[in-house]
């Protein structure tokens, strides 16, 4: 009777929450007071996938979620990423009938790394999907290390993992676990013998913390590290991605799998491999995820092309606080041909709460805008001197400090047409797509 | 002058952009005309200490803070000899608990540290986590950084920052942070704390001309972003003290 009541609220709650444009966790949040243990209740479907990790996580569950969907499987996922425990459970309630059984096939849930083992204490998905680990919202999450400690409580032992092979830290989840499935990248055109960036998460195992090696790199501390003492190494993988040609937009998956690449990053490409290995677990054939992956332009807004004056600009959106989002973006840029200006705001270092912790920016590899092709450099918003500084820093010539963004952007908008591409968060972004300057292409 | 400077452990102890409290200090030095060597000191290598004239720790997660000290200790005595001599140093983050006497980790296991300051910390399950603003008896201007540390720290007696009007110190909210011995200082500010606070910078060069014996004639060198980021970093701040 109040798992009734805990569903009857639930959607009642939803509704009226979407009438007057509420957010999805206040029904679960009632629901989860009138019965606590309503997600051991209710009937779950036959596949719950989970997704956590620093960086991916939602454009892999995005990417899941189409493919899953093209092969037939009627899906559920927390699209708003609300993706904490409350929010789980409006989801869970709103698609349950009122005898608790989930309408789906399968139940697929981005899941903050922090909160997921208070998610999971009363059900548990049948597969774990984690990304990666890395610096992230450090103001927040401490350091990867705690993160990993935080995850690690919310993994069942029934539950199958898939694992980055490529990422060191990320792949000790595996240690004494029975069920790991591995996705990976192989050597490739862009591999590099050493790690790169400023800082060297890879120097140390994070098993024993004694020195590792490289085989090869693909980014940053990524790719085939071995430790020089306890063993901890790159495992052979599952599902692999083994031909790469970012410069073509080419990815080729287990040999025979050929995907074109809508957006020509390496990040793509992991998300890609996450996707691809997570249903591939839930039986979906290779096929059916190239013709949904194939050219696939992700929903989630998180690249954004416009005009600006003569100006094509490209918003690649960075996390603050994640320096190797911001390092995957600066690469992007330093990949590209023609010439180009580079817009960097900080403004606002996060819209959930507020610091003025610029620690990170040190943590940015800015060093790889000193290419012949980045004509020019403009630090703009808030924090824009402390931009500044830490280009000081750098090799990067041609940068200038515009505090105002509008200011920034009637600058473009006066002068030059050469390629724009503008690197900042979700927190600072329509802070200058909303000028009235700039004319968003769909 | 010829100025060496010791960077304990750079890669393993670099959570925050702790080398830039290196980067600022050398260009500082430069700007002053003299030449800066930075030698870094890796696990199981070996390290002259005498005769550095600067000595420097960043942050490191807990576990990479052990693995530090399991080397450090190495270096205990040396440490302390040179820190008696006013040789200044800055152990940054958790690179501070190595000078106390104990660190008890989360899991009740206590390691030793090498003894220069009769603290002890405790660690714990729960990080405290806030931007913080401070002040000093080093300069009259406000100290800025930011606290992430699962640490409280017990029975320092000469705190780096003797009030703390937002944010954590050593025993919790509001209360004394860091410690400083001579010309040695400690805090658990993560990250580059000298670019943020110039005028702390200021003491640091100061101290090294002192320990040198050599007049400073003139002032530090800063760009003027380092004080317009500070200005802003420190006005934000304390409209929310």
């Amino acid at each position: 009777m109040r798992m009734f009541f805990a569903i009857l609220v639930c959607k009642l709650g939803r509704f009226v929450g979407k009438l007057v444009g509420k957010g999805s966790s206040m029904p679960g949040k009632a629901a989860l007071k009138i019965c606590p243990d309503i997600l051991r209740r209710v009937q779950l479907p036959p596949h719950i996938i989970a997704v956590t990790g620093s960086n991916g996580k939602t454009s892999t569950v995005e990417m899941i979620a189409a493919i899953l969907r093209a092969d037939g499987k009627h899906v559920v996922y927390n699209e708003e990423g609300s993706n904490q425990i409350e929010g789980v459970t409006t989801l869970v309630l709103t698609n349950a009938t009122f005898g608790g059984k989930v309408k789906a096939d399968v139940l697929l849930l981005e899941s903050d790394e922090r909160y997921a083992r208070f998610s999971f204490r009363f059900f548990h998905p049948t597969q774990f999907v984690i990304t990666n680990l890395y610096r992230d919202q450090l103001t927040r999450n401490g350091h990867p290390e705690w993160v990993y400690d935080a995850i690690l409580p919310a993994l069942h032992p029934d539950t199958e993992l898939i694992l980055n092979a490529d990422d060191p830290l990320s792949s000790c989840f595996a240690e004494g676990r029975k069920t790991v499935k591995w996705f990976g990248l192989d050597r490739c055109a862009l591999s590099t013998d050493a790690p790169t960036g400023v800082y060297h998460d890879g120097a140390y195992c994070p098993r024993c913390h004694a020195p590792m090696v490289y085989d090869y790199v693909h980014y940053n501390h990524i790719g085939a590290y071995r430790c020089t003492a306890c063993g901890h190494a790159k495992p052979t993988t599952d599902y692999t991605a083994t031909a790469l040609d970012l410069e073509q937009g080419v990815l080729t998956l287990d040999g025979t799998v050929e995907i074109r690449l809508a957006f020509r990053s390496i990040y793509n490409v992991y998300n890609i491999l996450a996707a691809y290995a997570a249903c591939r677990e839930c039986g979906v054939a290779a096929e059916t995820v190239r013709s949904v992956i194939n050219n696939y332009m992700l929903k989630n807004g998180r690249m954004q092309t416009f005009t600006l004056g003569r100006h094509h600009g490209t918003l690649l959106t960075s996390k603050h606080e994640n320096s190797i989002a911001y390092d995957t973006n600066l690469r992007y840029v330093a990949a590209s041909k023609a010439d180009c200006t580079v817009l960097v705001i900080v403004d606002a270092v996060s819209r959930k709460y507020f610091t003025s912790e610029t620690s990170w920016l040190w943590d940015i590899d800015f060093g790889l805008l000193a290419a012949p092709h980045v004509k020019k450099v403009l630090l703009s918003g808030r924090y824009c001197n402390d931009l500044a500084e830490r280009f000081s820093f750098t090799e990067v010539s041609g940068w200038t400090v515009v505090p105002e963004i509008s200011e920034a952007a009637e600058q473009l908008a006066s002068e030059g047409g050469e390629d724009l591409y503008v690197i900042t968060c979700f927190s600072d972004r329509d802070k200058l797509l909303n000028l009235p300057a700039v004319k968003k292409e769909a | 002058m010829d100025i060496r400077i010791l960077h304990f452990y750079p890669d393993l102890m670099s959570l925050y952009g702790s080398y830039a409290n290196v980067s600022v200090l050398k260009r500082a030095l430069e700007a002053l005309g003299n030449t800066v060597t930075v030698e870094t000191v890796t696990p199981g290598g070996s390290a002259e200490v005498a005769g550095a004239d600067y000595l420097y720790m960043g942050a490191g997660t807990e576990r990479a803070q052990k693995a530090a000290l399991a080397d450090f200790v190495r270096y205990g005595e040396a440490v302390k000899a040179l820190a008696e001599a006013g040789c200044p140093m800055l152990l940054a983050g958790t690179a501070m608990e190595l000078l106390g006497k104990t660190i008890t980790a989360a899991d009740g296991t206590v390691y030793h540290g090498i003894g220069l300051g009769d603290f002890t910390s405790q660690q714990g399950t729960k990080r405290f986590v806030e931007d913080v603003y401070g002040h000093t008896e080093l300069c009259p201007e406000p100290v800025v950084g930011f606290m992430n540390k699962c640490a409280v720290i017990s029975g320092v007696e000469t705190p780096l920052l003797t009030a703390v009007e937002l944010g954590y110190g050593n025993e919790g909210a509001k209360t004394p942070e860091g410690f400083r011995y001579r010309n040695v200082l400690a805090s658990q500010l993560t990250g580059p704390l000298l670019v943020k606070n110039p005028r702390l910078l200021d003491k640091v060069v100061e101290a090294v001309y002192a320990y040198r014996n050599q007049p400073l004639t003139g002032p530090v060198p800063h760009d003027a972003w380092t004080e317009q980021g500070y200005a802003i970093t420190a006005e934000q701040l304390k409209l929310r003290v």
